[in-house]
């Protein structure tokens, strides 16, 4: 059989591979959207802050005599803090102070200055200064202060960014847990419902297994839908296969009745004949036994596709064994025999290839016969005899595979022609050398699967 | 000796029968498993050859239906398909050897006489006994090394006596195994030929190989 490339990723891997890709990437699609949204709100929210910060001082300010003064409440009590982390002053058009919020009192903001707005607008932006190392947010709003004879004046803010960046960091961190913990769920929860999606697939592929190894008849019907088809169809190929087998097989033994039969007949009837004739019918009719014999055997030297079964090697050397001390009772052949083996396939083929091994052994042998059987990679037997052996020129030509029948020895011939043939179709190895009882040493190994 | 054949093809049947009546042997011949079967069970017989491949009743079902009777004679089967599993099915079944087709008719006959002497207990097919030798295979006798000549029936009475001795071989028996069906039983040809067989076999009366047991009948028992 065909081994089958291993080198295809599986189903399961495929489908593991696309969902990986496409939760990666919608998450961290997601996640970058909302990190941008977060922050773009938190940067709104601190400019409307500062707004409000202004707004308050306005409130709070009063005119005196042209002069500029605050009143104690001023909206936001940090301002009234030093290095509280929110600052403010105002300033006149020609850049004199004309307030400085008590938070400045110890610090400075020591920011590079920036533009006045134009009256009436205001403008926000970051800055670097060193009241904070994380940075300053600057708002600035320019009022025309009518009381102050039209006087322009600036009111200039600056809050701490790290509050707000703490904000952010928290959320960042927030999401990447959320989304971390939603994607491994997502993941456990698509393996498992893979696993489940798949079951009946490694059912079948199970039963397939099961089924090669002679375990099963078929590989049954409760298949979802979409398998159900398929399973249908394997059943009835298996069945299918088997049926032909046994007709193909029967077909063949009742040919081989229809021609042995007739041939028994003719040469019985041709020892009437004269001599030279009686000489070329035996001729004859020997070619066409063993061809009959030997295309049959052929034909029908086919290892199953799907074994019925597990054949155990020892019993049948048994059955055979007494099968022949019965045949060869008058020749009173010494046997030992040991161990066994499993082969997938054909108890039939099994029974065929050892029947002729050991009936060659018993045939030629003087009177002791050994048979072992190992199980390993493949199923061994080793089948040796005390007789004369077989001449090492003459075992090329006995192993040859469809060496032509009419050419072989009568006997030994076909039998082991017989084994040849079925070796070849189970990939298994036929092997003559010289044993230590003195004749043939026969060893045919069969790969297990 | 008598034999069972059971064989569907008629032309092989013909020549087996033929063979087998020309080397001494009672042949009844059936065509078909049932038949086959009939015989089995009605007549007893020394050895009988059941093709496996019978209409209306397989070979082996006859096998098996024949021993689950009880009856015990050796049986050869002929296959033509020379499969294994029919060998080795049909020797678990009760048969006692196999023979493929195509074979040899003296084949064949060399099988039936080592089935015929295995089942008496007679490892070789030369007996001897005292100063008698029977030699089965080339069925020829000998007393005290001179050749005997005897007719091809009285060998075949002297050969059922000594495959079958020291049992006590009825009268009866005899005629079953030694005459084709329609003899007449009532015959005393028997007597005339055992008479003839002592004569020639003892012609002094000193071993007396083959013994009277009054009422019961026949005996080879040269020593005793």
């Amino acid at each position: 059989m065909p081994k089958i490339p291993r080198s295809a990723l599986s189903l399961q891997t495929r489908l593991m591979v696309t969902v990986a890709v496409v939760l990666g990437t919608f998450l961290a699609l997601t996640a970058w959207v909302l990190e941008r949204t977060f922050a773009a709100t938190v940067l709104s929210g601190a400019e409307q802050q500062m707004r409000q910060v202004v707004y308050g001082l306005l409130g709070a300010a009063q005119d005196q005599g042209g002069t500029l003064r605050f009143s104690d409440e001023l909206g936001d009590p940090r301002l009234s803090m030093p290095d509280s982390g929110l600052y403010a002053h105002v300033e006149a058009a020609d850049g004199d102070a004309v307030w400085r919020s008590p938070s400045l009192l110890v610090t400075g903001i020591d920011a590079p200055p920036g533009r006045r707005p134009r009256p009436g607008s205001d403008s926000f932006e970051e800055v670097a200064g060193t009241a904070s190392p994380a940075g300053l947010f600057r708002y600035a709003y320019t009022v025309v202060w009518e009381a102050a004879e039209d006087a322009e004046l600036t009111f200039w803010v600056w809050a701490d960014q790290a509050p707000f960046r703490a904000d952010i960091a928290r959320f960042r961190r927030d999401l990447g847990l959320g989304l971390v913990g939603a994607t491994l769920l997502l993941v456990v929860a698509q393996m498992a419902g893979l696993r489940w999606g798949l079951r009946p697939v490694r059912r079948m592929t199970g039963r397939i297994g099961a089924l090669q190894a002679g375990e099963r008849g078929d590989i049954g019907l409760d298949y979802p839908r979409e398998l159900s088809g398929l399973a249908g169809t394997l059943n009835r190929f298996v069945e299918r296969e088997r049926d032909n087998r046994e007709r193909y097989r029967r077909a063949m033994g009742d040919l081989a009745h229809s021609l042995k039969t007739p041939i028994t007949v003719l040469s019985n009837a041709s020892v009437t004949l004269a001599p030279e004739e009686q000489r070329l019918f035996a001729e004859q009719l020997e070619r066409m036994e063993n061809t009959v014999a030997h295309q049959l055997s052929r034909a029908t030297a086919l290892r199953p596709v799907v074994p019925r079964e597990t054949v155990e090697v020892g019993p049948l050397v048994e059955r055979l064994r007494s099968t022949l001390d019965k045949a060869y009772a008058d020749k009173g052949v010494t046997v030992a025999t040991s161990g066994t083996a499993h082969v997938r396939g054909d108890e039939r083929d099994l029974l065929e290839m050892l029947g002729n091994l050991l009936e060659n052994a018993y045939k030629y042998c003087r009177s002791g016969v050994r048979v072992a059987v190992r199980d390993g990679a493949s199923a061994c037997v080793v089948v040796e005899d005390d007789g004369p052996g077989v001449p090492v020129e003459a075992r090329g030509r006995v192993l040859e595979r469809g060496a032509r029948a009419d050419s072989a020895h009568a006997g030994q011939g076909i039998g082991l022609a017989v084994v040849v043939e079925l070796a070849a179709a189970y990939e298994g190895r036929l092997e003559i050398s010289d044993s230590d009882l003195g004749g043939a040493r026969v060893t045919l190994e069969i790969p297990r699967a | 000796m008598r034999v069972l054949l059971v064989e569907d093809e008629m032309l092989l049947r013909a020549q087996i029968d033929r063979f087998l009546r020309d080397a001494d042997f009672v042949v009844d011949r059936a065509s078909d498993g049932e038949e086959g079967l009939y015989y089995g069970n009605e007549y007893d017989y020394d050895v009988a050859v059941i093709d496996i491949g019978l209409p209306k009743l397989g070979g082996l079902d006859v096998i098996a239906r024949l021993r689950a009777a009880g009856r015990d004679f050796p049986i050869l089967i002929l296959t033509a398909r020379g499969d294994w599993q029919d060998k080795v099915t049909g020797l678990e079944t009760g048969a006692d050897d196999y023979l493929t087709k195509p074979f040899h008719m003296e084949e064949l006959l060399a099988r039936l006489n080592a089935l015929i002497r295995r089942t008496r207990g007679h490892a070789s097919p030369v007996i001897s006994a005292g100063a008698l030798v029977l030699d089965t295979g080339q069925k020829s006798v000998r007393v005290g090394g001179a050749a005997v000549e005897l007719t091809a029936f009285e060998y075949r009475v002297l050969e059922y006596l000594a495959m079958n001795g020291p049992r006590v071989v009825s009268k009866t028996e005899l005629t079953e195994h030694l005459y084709e069906q329609d003899f007449d039983r009532n015959s005393n040809v028997i007597e005339v030929f055992v008479g003839r067989l002592r004569r020639k076999l003892d012609p002094d009366g000193a071993s007396q190989p083959i013994r009277t047991v009054r009422g019961q009948g026949y005996r080879f028992a040269p020593e005793g």
